[in-house]
């Protein structure tokens, strides 16, 4: 495994700069692999993970092959790496570029108290991350244009990307992730987001792959009170892909919704790690996981939601939703709660099944085809969760037709 | 000398026709013959294999034909899928139409009727074309364009679902259409908008089978023929006055055909 050795290497130590690198080595190198039995690495294809370790490091910035049509310019999208010169200053709202100090003084206490446990996917991102490759963005105000910021990573190669976003009080942003994993490749991927007082946030995270493509996700958002956050999420046609939500109510008094999707065929294994705390009362949390599973993959999704004895209120809910399409696919799913606090209301459940046999027969009685019918049935399926992605509706269209081609 | 009409193929002929689920058999012999411009009314308490006759003549793939056969205008479908049944001509509007959250109304209509029209030989309908033609189909059943956009009967009243089955008859045109009570759940309204969707679509070379409990959609709908089903076989088969006789004498005198095999 490369990236480890790297890691682990004396003779040859990795050439750290940064305050956040030195934290995450030093933690990395006494523990530099997850712990199995640890909850959330359980599941995890042991292969497949030394397989995403197993690139050669770099941080070269490598021009993203995008999916789909990219000559419409009437949004800013950034590409992690790619050297842009980002200061956006209209009447309405502000869009600046971090400096250094000011990530640092954003994430430094969060990376320390990180574990190697838990926090695993987060440490060895910014172990790896180089300075090119973090991109730290303030924003602030109302009428933001869409922004649209991609991770890519490159043949034969291990990239790590960070996204550190810092949204200002009484701010409204539309802000969709793109990673995109280039064939017999792995990224590394880790963001914040600071969401200030009173703002709302609509995120969408799409992790497209290829043949061989790997992808370690972790998200790290922090709500202050009277805000709101909404984010889609999608991963689809990756060899292995993690997507790691933990999510602070930093006091309460916040809204959280999250719809999420993951596909997989082949012997692929995607999964969700979704961790949910209330740090105060009155939040809200609406939560819905959705995975289908062909072939001999495996989709795994665990939740927990964390209500301490200060977070009074609460209104919570975790639904996972599974499609299983293959007598040999394999879906894990394991909705939890954690409730101190005891006025409070909160649910989670889990349901496996297959297509809907009377809505197959339904159609198939006005003569589409079982092909046919599948098709639109599992349109269906996606479209939840594609609609509540902040993106316009040709990228909708294309996203729609990259799914009925799975 | 034959008549020509009596030298035709019956549109549908459904002879001794066994069929169960789950080994539990349900239908029990079962014989009727439709001709083109017939409309059939199957009468009967609940569970005595209406609704299961309808879903077997469409190829629901929960039933097994155990012996029997079905033939529609001379040649045998009870092998045929279901999709190629409607292709063919067979069109079941459900008693409990289906939502399909997510899956748009008008792109459904649009594949099946291309369907259809693939199987009839004729060109398929590009987006344009088809909106023009159920444009005109929906002033039929008295709903408005905006039922197309939505997804596949998701928040519909009762009512409005059993508009837009019709609707889908109007636009599949098939041959035998089976509708399976289609008449519950609707208020006097409903009823009228539906029924004179039916009657507007009905044409002498189609054939509609309607299963009901009641007088009041035959009201409406006068049957050429009405009949009684009781344990999975018609045991009864008369004319419209046959109807008047059941909504007055109730089914009572049908419990004697109960566990007789």
């Amino acid at each position: 495994m490369q990236i480890i050795e790297s890691i682990t290497n004396k003779e040859k130590p990795l050439d750290h700069k940064s305050t956040i690198q030195k934290i995450c080595f030093d933690k990395l190198k006494v523990t530099p692999l997850p712990n199995k039995k640890n909850e959330i690495w359980r599941m995890a294809s042991k292969t497949k993970l030394a397989s995403f370790l197993n690139y050669k490091l770099s941080d070269d910035f490598h021009d993203p092959v995008i999916p789909y049509d990219t000559a419409n310019q009437d949004f800013l999208r950034i590409i992690i790496g790619e050297h842009q010169n980002i200061n956006y200053i209209d009447e309405n709202y502000e869009i600046k570029i971090l400096e250094e100090e000011e990530i640092v003084n954003l994430i430094k206490e969060k990376i320390i108290d990180c574990d190697t446990t838990t926090n695993w996917s987060n440490l060895l991102n910014h172990c790896l991350t180089k300075k090119r490759n973090i991109l730290g963005l303030n924003i602030s105000g109302q009428k933001i244009p869409y922004i649209e910021i991609i991770s890519n990573s490159k043949y034969d190669l291990f990239s790590s990307k960070t996204l550190i976003i810092n949204i200002d009080k009484d701010t409204n942003a539309d802000i969709t992730q793109i990673n995109l994993g280039d064939e017999n490749s792995a990224l590394s991927a880790s963001s914040y987001l600071f969401i200030g007082k009173n703002s709302s946030v609509n995120h969408g995270i799409v992790s497209y792959g290829e043949k061989k493509s790997y992808i370690i996700n972790s998200l790290n958002v922090f709500q202050d009170k009277d805000s709101e956050y909404n984010l889609g999420s999608l991963q689809f046609k990756f060899n292995f892909a993690r997507l790691e939500i933990d999510v602070n109510q930093t006091e309460g008094n916040a809204k959280t919704k999250i719809k999420g999707m993951q596909i997989t065929k082949d012997n692929e294994q995607i999964s969700t790690y979704a961790k949910i705390k209330f740090n105060g009362p009155n939040g809200y949390l609406d939560q819905l996981n959705k995975s289908l599973a062909k072939d001999r993959s495996h989709s795994v999704f665990e939740g927990l939601i964390i209500v301490p004895q200060i977070a009074q209120k609460t209104d919570a809910s975790q639904l996972s939703r599974n499609l299983l399409l293959s007598n040999h696919a394999r879906i894990d799913t394991k909705p939890q709660l954690e409730i101190i606090a005891d006025d409070v209301k909160c649910m989670h459940g889990a349901t496996i099944s297959q297509l809907n046999e009377n809505e197959l027969f339904y159609m198939r009685s006005r003569g589409l085809t079982q092909e046919q019918a599948s098709k639109l049935q599992l349109r269906s399926y996606y479209q939840e969760i594609i609609s509540f992605l902040p993106i316009s509706k040709e990228r909708w269209d294309l996203l729609s037709l990259l799914l009925q081609n799975q | 000398m034959q008549s020509k009409k009596k030298m035709k193929k019956p549109l549908l002929e459904i002879t001794d026709l066994f069929a169960s689920t789950d080994n539990l058999p349900i239908l029990k012999g079962v014989n009727i013959q439709i001709n083109s411009g017939e409309i059939h009314a199957i009468m009967g308490r609940n569970g005595c294999g209406k609704s299961t006759l309808s879903k077997i003549i469409a190829g629901h793939p929960s039933y097994e034909i155990t012996s029997g056969a079905i033939k529609l205008s001379g040649t045998d479908i009870e092998d045929l899928e279901p999709e190629e049944r409607a292709q063919a001509g067979i069109f079941l509007g459900f008693q409990y139409p289906i939502e399909i959250p997510g899956v748009s109304n008008l792109e459904f209509l649009r594949v099946a009727t291309n369907a259809r029209r693939k199987f009839l030989q004729k060109d398929e309908l590009d987006t344009f074309e088809f909106e023009d033609l159920v444009k005109e189909k929906l002033d039929i059943v008295k709903m408005e364009p905006t039922f197309l956009t939505r997804s596949i009967n998701q928040g519909f009243s009762g009512g409005e679902k059993k508009r837009n089955e019709i609707l889908q008859m109007a636009l599949l045109e098939p041959k035998i259409a089976i509708l399976d009570e289609t008449d519950s759940g609707l208020d006097i309204d409903a009823l009228r908008i539906v029924a004179s969707g039916i009657k507007k679509i009905a044409n002498t070379n189609s054939g509609i089978i309607l299963i009901t409990h009641y007088q009041r959609l035959l009201d409406e709908i006068k049957p050429d023929f009405v009949h009684v089903m009781a344990n999975g076989k018609i045991i009864k088969t008369g004319d419209s006055e046959l109807a008047l006789e059941l909504e007055k004498n109730g089914y009572d005198w049908t419990d004697e055909f109960i566990n007789q095999d």
